[in-house]
């Protein structure tokens, strides 16, 4: 296995919930839950999971757009949750993030060109003769035309906005891109030239990505290790074959079955979850995902799994009491 | 889109896009003729309003100074109106160039620092518009002493209130934008945040009420004036509507009616604009 490049360490973020004339903190929503993970240099881990379950606001307090409210994140040895404001910005160098909503994240009032100066004039790299022809070079390297520079987001479809975003985030050579849900904004054949792009990318630049989305199908293709969420935490993390093929722990299952196949005579094997998920506001106690669980015990309602390693596999975990038991007969 | 608008910045779009209307065309003529007046009095060029022209109070007749009548003293009714004209767009642009900077900055800042400088700039225009308007400023422009640059100040320290709102809930809007989290994410500090990246995004409500604010003073300066607080030298559309009222019992309606038609235009003229640049300049609208 290729070295680490980043390592989260009990990772959580709780918004406080305010309320009356004296602002008092009456509780928190768990956003995102002690989290545990490493991201391994060159790979693509992707982050799946349903709305609301913390996915984007993993990715953002990995880049402290958040502060985390507990836990490490050591990225190059360094803790950036300690970093101050001039490490900060170095560290904003190496780790850069890709937007969902390609019309929220440009700029309106700034030409292309601007926008993809941006991040040199910052940093103070360069010339403003040699930025000039970074900015080209970049355009060329995500498929724009040399014209763009001139023109304005709107002008642009969706697609040619989320590769000026690309672009973006490439200027300043980074080693980790996140992409928060990078392409479900766009039509599906859009989707995948932009997919193709992100992969074309990593192998010229050695980028590693962290790809957080909702669409199975989607992380399925990119990633080489996926982790699904649920209620803020991590509740299985495997290879992107084991996970498809072996789903250990009873959320992952349910939410692979309702994966459309396309084959008629597979129809009908949907294992439908009853109730709803929890508020993040007040999670339940025991085991997060114990209140729809179809196996249940009373160890659940009590401890929290923790993630550990699946029987005798050093690369899945599972968070489950039962993960076991329960997949003997798989 | 053509490429031949390709090349074009946001504001020439929107310029294009003013010129294509016609009423707003002839409301932009109609502004600057006011301010070329205004201009020509402040340069001491306007025909002198307290000299007379004719007798006491001849009606509205065919030569230049008489077109509107003349007042009690004979003097050209045309003539006060043009001096009127100077002081009530000298009077709207000052209180502008106060109001406009105060509320950008304290608006700016509280909508994107938040928390205790938010919590202070709320209180104090929530402060400042319980008290009714007019009270307001025939307060403020006592305390200053009477006059037409104290009454500006007075209006000024008050008409920063609606665009610092404004430009507040703008800002609070726009820094959770994903753009933003880019441009912080790229290392942005605070000063590039706000001013390169927030503030070109939400400046065309500040033209948009700044336009609505020149109108604002205008029309206060005659109530204000009308009320005795206000210009106390020189001529004022209000002191002339404040003398019409006994005028016109006795029949005499030119002065008036001069007044009436005069402030009409320049009003008419700066709602048009305002409404036609609130549409040329909203990112939204450009196509």
């Amino acid at each position: 296995m290729s070295k680490v490049l980043l390592e989260a360490q009990d990772l959580s973020k709780h918004f406080p919930i305010r309320a009356g004339i004296l602002k008092r903190e009456v509780g928190r929503v768990h956003a995102v839950n002690h989290v545990n993970f490493e991201l391994f240099e060159g790979e693509t881990l992707g982050v799946v999971g349903e709305s609301g379950c913390g996915k984007s606001t993993l990715g953002r307090t990995l880049v402290r757009l958040y502060e985390p409210t507990t836990g490490t994140i050591h990225f190059d040895g360094k803790d950036l949750t300690q970093a101050d404001k001039f490490d900060l910005k170095k560290m904003r160098r190496d780790i850069q993030m890709i937007f969902q909503d390609p019309y929220a994240s440009l700029n309106p009032r700034m030409s292309v060109g601007k926008i993809l100066e941006e991040p040199l004039a910052l940093h103070d790299i360069g010339t403003p003769k040699e930025r000039q022809e970074r900015v080209q070079q970049l355009l060329d390297r995500v498929g724009l035309p040399q014209d763009a520079i001139w023109r304005y987001p709107h002008e642009f479809s969706g697609g040619q906005r989320q590769r000026i975003g690309i672009a973006r985030a490439i200027a300043l050579n980074p080693k980790i891109i996140i992409c928060d849900e990078a392409v479900s904004a766009l039509d599906v054949s859009i989707q995948a030239q932009v997919l193709n792009l992100l992969v074309e990318l990593q192998k010229e630049l050695g980028l590693t990505y962290i790809f957080i989305s909702h669409d199975l199908a989607v992380v399925r293709y990119i990633s080489d290790r996926v982790a699904v969420m649920y209620l803020g935490e991590i509740v299985e993390m495997a290879s992107s074959e084991d996970l498809y093929a072996t789903p250990r722990h009873p959320y992952t299952q349910a939410l692979l079955s309702a994966l459309p196949v396309p084959d008629p005579t597979k129809r009908g094997t949907t294992k439908i979850l009853a109730g709803d998920v929890p508020s993040p506001s007040n999670p339940p106690p025991g085991c997060a995902f114990h209140t729809r669980c179809p196996h249940k015990t009373d160890a659940c309602m009590q401890d929290n799994p923790a993630l550990k390693a699946f029987t005798n596999s050093s690369q899945h975990f599972v968070a489950c009491h039962h993960a076991e038991t329960l997949n003997q007969d798989n | 889109m053509s490429t031949q608008v390709a090349n074009n910045s946001l504001g020439r779009r929107a310029l294009q896009k003013l010129l294509r209307q016609k009423l707003t065309v002839i409301c932009f003529v109609v502004i600057i003729i006011y301010l070329s007046i205004a201009l020509l009095g402040a340069l001491n060029l306007l025909p002198d309003f307290q000299a007379r022209v004719g007798e006491s109070y001849e009606p509205p007749s065919l030569s230049i100074a008489k077109i509107f009548g003349t007042d009690i003293f004979g003097r050209s009714v045309l003539f006060k109106l043009l001096a009127g004209t100077k002081t009530a767009i000298s009077i709207g642009f000052l209180v502008t160039s106060i109001a406009v900077p105060i509320g950008i900055t304290l608006g700016s800042l509280a909508g994107y620092y938040g928390g205790k400088i938010d919590g202070f700039v709320v209180w104090l225009f929530s402060v400042i518009v319980s008290v009714p308007y007019l009270l307001m400023v025939i307060a403020i422009s006592y305390v200053l002493g009477k006059g037409m640059l104290s009454m500006c100040i007075a209006m000024g320290s008050i008409g920063w209130v609606g665009l610092c709102r404004l430009i507040r809930a703008e800002f609070l809007k726009h820094k959770e934008r994903e753009y933003v989290l880019a441009a912080r994410l790229l290392g942005a500090n605070d000063y590039n945040l706000i001013f390169k990246q927030i503030l070109p995004n939400v400046l065309h409500l500040a033209i948009i009420t700044a336009s609505l604010q020149v109108l604002g003073a205008i029309k206060s300066e005659v109530i204000l004036t009308y009320l005795g607080v206000g210009v106390q030298d020189g001529s004022s559309w209000g002191s002339m509507i404040s003398d019409a009222t006994g005028e016109l019992v006795n029949g005499h309606w030119w002065p008036l009616a001069g007044v009436v038609i005069t402030m009409f235009f320049i009003i008419y003229a700066l709602n048009v604009v305002g409404d036609a640049l609130r549409d040329a300049l909203d990112p939204k609208l450009v196509d």
